[in-house]
């Protein structure tokens, strides 16, 4: 199955249909520290919000990227399960090293500062907000992904729809007030929290709330592809 | 390995393609699969393979190893031919260096050796085709399925395919087939299933020299022109009567033994036309 990880983001990164993800997601970055320097709790909220689409987006290319019938050639080479893991492993992969990308920016164009009064918090802490906030949107980036991909709806115009629906999803039902707010993963609460009191409880619930978000889609995602041969 | 009541359709309300196939096949043997165009061969062949999942039904004691090459080989991919192969040799279990032997044994039989570094969007289809034989026979498989092998091959490589059929037979393994091109004579051992509407039905070879008459009814004024297609297709036609009431046994070669199932002219011109004349060809 590491063969299989490995010559699915090779195949991702030679074709050079990584770049794209990659360059919308640092253009997006950059117009976000580009208003001002924040705190990195603050700020690293916000960018895990906008690279939830991004990094659903990236999962739908490196998926996509991989011929109907090496996939089929995949499957019978190493088998079914392994084969549907092997696709959200590589994906999930490749969004850290994005993550990574996105937690480094900000440092780089000087979009984020240290505490400025002493109730803030300090960096290293505001950092850890920052990772964990990131870390909660990759499951479910990579879970919308995967439902979005082509071994998933069949035809481009679904998935885009599918990312679209999901993207904007997630923004709309996360706004307090919201009348549905689980049907959508918790990034929105995430980066109020993580701009907010971050209390552990309130944490521990919404990590619970985004992995059980990404398992049902991971689940509708296993159920398309079985039911798509 | 069992196809038990196979049903297989691609869409909820789509046709079926395969209703109710049931076959088998054991160790050491191999079946061609038979049938025209868009009549479901490949379909079969994915299913046996576990790239389709029968609607209904079930495949049972499939091999754990199975080889599977596709009809079109996929070349619309980043790697050379050597980075495919090595991946897909480790995908298939084997270590670093076992990879490497395989690979390097592999290309050399097929001929591809000066194509290694060559990436794969670049190869022509032929050489594409082997590469997709390649992949199916680096780790020796239990079940061997291959479809259309002999498209776009070049003629070494033709003489090749009944020979790695023959090796993976030796070991143990079954073999699956499928040909519109005829080359399946170089494979003499071969069970026949034949692909139809939606079913599977074993066909017996015939001794040789059995022959069987079939009745054809045309309309009157294309009699000429149809007598002289079978003839130029090697049919050999009995008589041709004016009327399409059955007939009662025409003389000749396989006349005697019509029983009264056998197809009988309807309408127009009835022609009686040896088959087996045409299918010893």
């Amino acid at each position: 199955m590491i063969a299989l990880i490995r010559l699915r983001l090779a195949g991702f990164l030679r074709t050079g249909r990584a770049v794209a993800p990659l360059l919308v997601g640092l253009v997006a970055l950059g117009i976000l520290y580009g208003g001002g320097r924040a705190q990195p709790a603050e700020a690293y909220g916000v960018s895990a919000v906008v690279l939830f689409p991004v990094l659903a987006w990236q999962t739908k290319i490196l998926l996509d990227v991989e011929p109907d019938v090496q996939r089929r050639l995949a499957q019978v080479t190493v088998g079914v399960a392994r084969e549907r893991l092997a696709g959200l492993l590589a994906a999930g992969g490749a969004a850290l090293v994005t993550v990574a990308v996105a937690l480094a920016f900000p440092w780089l164009v000087g979009g984020v500062t240290g505490p400025v009064d002493p109730a803030d918090r300090s960096v290293p802490v505001g950092v850890a907000l920052g990772l964990w906030a990131h870390l909660l949107v990759v499951p479910a980036a990579v879970a919308l992904g995967a439902l979005a991909s082509r071994a998933s709806v069949g035809g481009a115009g679904y998935g885009v729809a599918v990312l679209a629906l999901g993207g904007v999803g997630a923004v709309v039902l996360g706004l307090t007030g919201s009348v549905a707010p689980w049907l959508a993963p918790p990034i929105m609460a995430a980066a109020r929290t993580t701009a907010g009191d971050a209390a552990a409880l309130t944490m521990v619930g919404l990590t619970a709330w985004a992995l059980a978000w990404s398992a049902a889609a991971v689940g509708g995602y296993l159920v398309r592809r079985r039911a798509r041969g | 390995m069992r196809l038990e009541n196979v049903w297989l359709r691609y869409h909820r309300r789509g046709p079926w393609v395969l209703r109710g196939v049931d076959v088998r096949i054991g160790p050491g043997e191999v079946a061609v699969v038979l049938g025209r165009n868009g009549v479901g061969k490949s379909t079969l062949l994915q299913v046996a393979a576990g790239v389709l999942r029968p609607a209904r039904g079930r495949v049972a004691d499939r091999p754990r190893r199975v080889g599977w090459v596709p009809e079109r080989f996929p070349a619309d991919q980043p790697f050379t031919v050597a980075r495919y192969l090595t991946g897909m040799a480790r995908m298939a279990g084997l270590g670093r260096a076992a990879a490497d032997e395989a690979v390097a044994g592999w290309t050399d039989r097929l001929g591809l050796a000066a194509f290694r570094a060559v990436r794969l969007p670049e190869l022509s289809k032929g050489t594409a085709q082997k590469v997709g034989l390649a992949q199916a026979m680096l780790r020796p498989p239990g079940l061997l399925v291959l479809d259309e092998p002999w498209e776009g091959l070049d003629a070494s490589t033709r003489e090749l395919v009944p020979e790695l059929i023959d090796e993976v037979l030796a070991a143990g393994g079954s073999v699956l087939v499928s040909d519109h091109r005829g080359e399946t004579v170089r494979l003499p051992g071969a069970r026949h299933w034949a692909v139809a509407d939606g079913s599977v039905t074993e066909e017996t070879p015939l001794p040789d020299g059995t022959v069987a008459v079939i009745e054809v009814a045309v309309p009157a004024a294309r009699v000429a022109g149809t007598v002289a297609r079978l003839r130029a297709e090697g049919h050999q036609v009995l008589r041709v009567r004016p009327d399409a009431r059955p007939a009662p046994p025409p003389a000749g070669p396989g006349g005697a033994d019509r029983t009264p199932d056998e197809p009988v002219a309807v309408d127009g011109a009835g022609l009686a036309v040896d088959r087996a004349a045409g299918e010893a060809r």
